[in-house]
């Protein structure tokens, strides 16, 4: 094999599944929204109820001026929201169970949770 | 004949995410077993790096690695100090896999051997699993080029790939397969080339249970050498904390 064609693989390689997965971008956008606030460090609602088996989009903004992070080792979904910001994260499409979730810069107070059915 | 240089201890499956606004410490190691009086036996690969996620889709690692080879005698000695870069192309579970994009030169800091850029896609994908838990499965496909002083010429390719089952986010077995070749143009047959696979063992705590801040992970994994010029056996550990700001 040529150095060009390795190089050639690999790009086609990436380019197809950058096709496929963004092919679903319609669906997507149709994932069922659920909004989270976070607000005197604490997530409101506390809990969420999604279906099982369904990508969702979960909306989380932080009212509070400081940042907060989202974080859920349960979901393996963590993201750094500046105060003020927003952020969208994908989950799912999970089996029925219970997720939890905490707001890793005030722990003790920013906990929530995750029921799936 | 040795790992796919100049980072022994980088057999490792990268992810595609970039944790925006986060610093990660972490530690590789490998250590390889062989019959006796082979090259491949007694090796000990180390690596330790500091990383941060300058943007939500841009994320900057430092590493340094240090290396013995029993056979040759050679006590630790620091290997190469390396630049790499993780790109998130896509956002997290939006689309069918997560996508990312990774670019690494590696600077040897040993005299006569070639300095390195290693390039390639990065892909990962959630899927339904059974005992009521997902699957997580990253590919990395990734093209290396010798580079600078004492450079060969030799462009090689270096495939890793993990399937991992997230029965718990402490507990999460495995398998791995790493494959190397180390001049495309010259492939051989596959004995030449360097493939090893095994089970692995993965997890992360957030210490904001603890009370404490930030996040560690772990994975431990054993890998059995498929050809001749893989070592029979090589056992290798990850360690990682993260801290967000």
């Amino acid at each position: 094999m040529t150095v060009r064609t390795a190089f050639l693989t690999i790009a086609a390689l990436a380019a197809g599944v950058a096709a496929a997965a963004t092919a679903s971008k319609a669906w997507a956008a149709d994932d069922p929204a659920y909004a989270l606030a976070i607000r005197s460090h604490r997530f409101s609602p506390a809990q969420i109820e999604i279906p099982a088996n369904t990508k969702v989009r979960l909306v989380i903004r932080n009212e509070d001026a400081t940042p907060e992070e989202f974080d859920s080792t349960q979901l393996r979904r963590e993201r750094v929201i500046p105060g003020g910001g927003e952020a969208t994260l994908y989950v799912g499409p999970l089996p029925a169970g219970s997720y939890e979730f905490l707001g890793e810069f005030h722990p003790d107070t920013a906990q929530g949770r995750l029921i799936v059915r | 004949m040795a790992y796919a240089p100049p980072a022994a201890a980088e057999l490792k499956v990268r992810s595609p995410l970039v944790e925006w606004r986060e610093f990660e410490f972490e530690h590789n190691s490998l250590l390889t077993f062989d019959r006796r009086k082979s090259a491949l036996n007694g090796n000990q690969s180390y690596t330790f790096e500091v990383g941060y996620g300058v943007t939500p889709w841009w994320q900057l690692e430092i590493e340094i690695e240090v290396e013995t080879q029993a056979l040759a005698g050679q006590n630790h000695r620091l290997n190469a100090r390396t630049i790499e870069n993780t790109f998130q192309v896509l956002p997290q579970g939006k689309y069918w896999a997560d996508l990312g994009f990774f670019v690494e030169y590696s600077n040897s800091l040993i005299r006569g051997e070639p300095s390195e850029i290693v390039v390639g896609p990065i892909v990962q994908k959630e899927a339904p699993g059974f005992f009521g838990a997902t699957t997580l499965h990253t590919v990395n496909a990734f093209v290396t080029r010798e580079v600078g002083h004492n450079r060969g010429g030799r462009t090689g390719m270096f495939v890793a790939a993990q399937s991992r089952l997230r029965l718990h986010p402490l507990l999460e077995p495995g398998l791995e397969l790493y494959y190397n070749v180390n001049d495309v143009g010259r492939p051989g047959r596959l004995r030449d080339q360097e493939v090893l696979a095994g089970p692995v063992l993965a997890g992360a705590y957030a210490l904001g249970r603890a009370g404490l801040p930030g996040k560690v992970k772990y994975e431990v994994g054993y890998l059995f050498g498929a050809t001749e010029q893989s070592a029979r056996g090589a056992v290798r550990w990850r360690f990682e904390y993260e801290l967000a700001f």
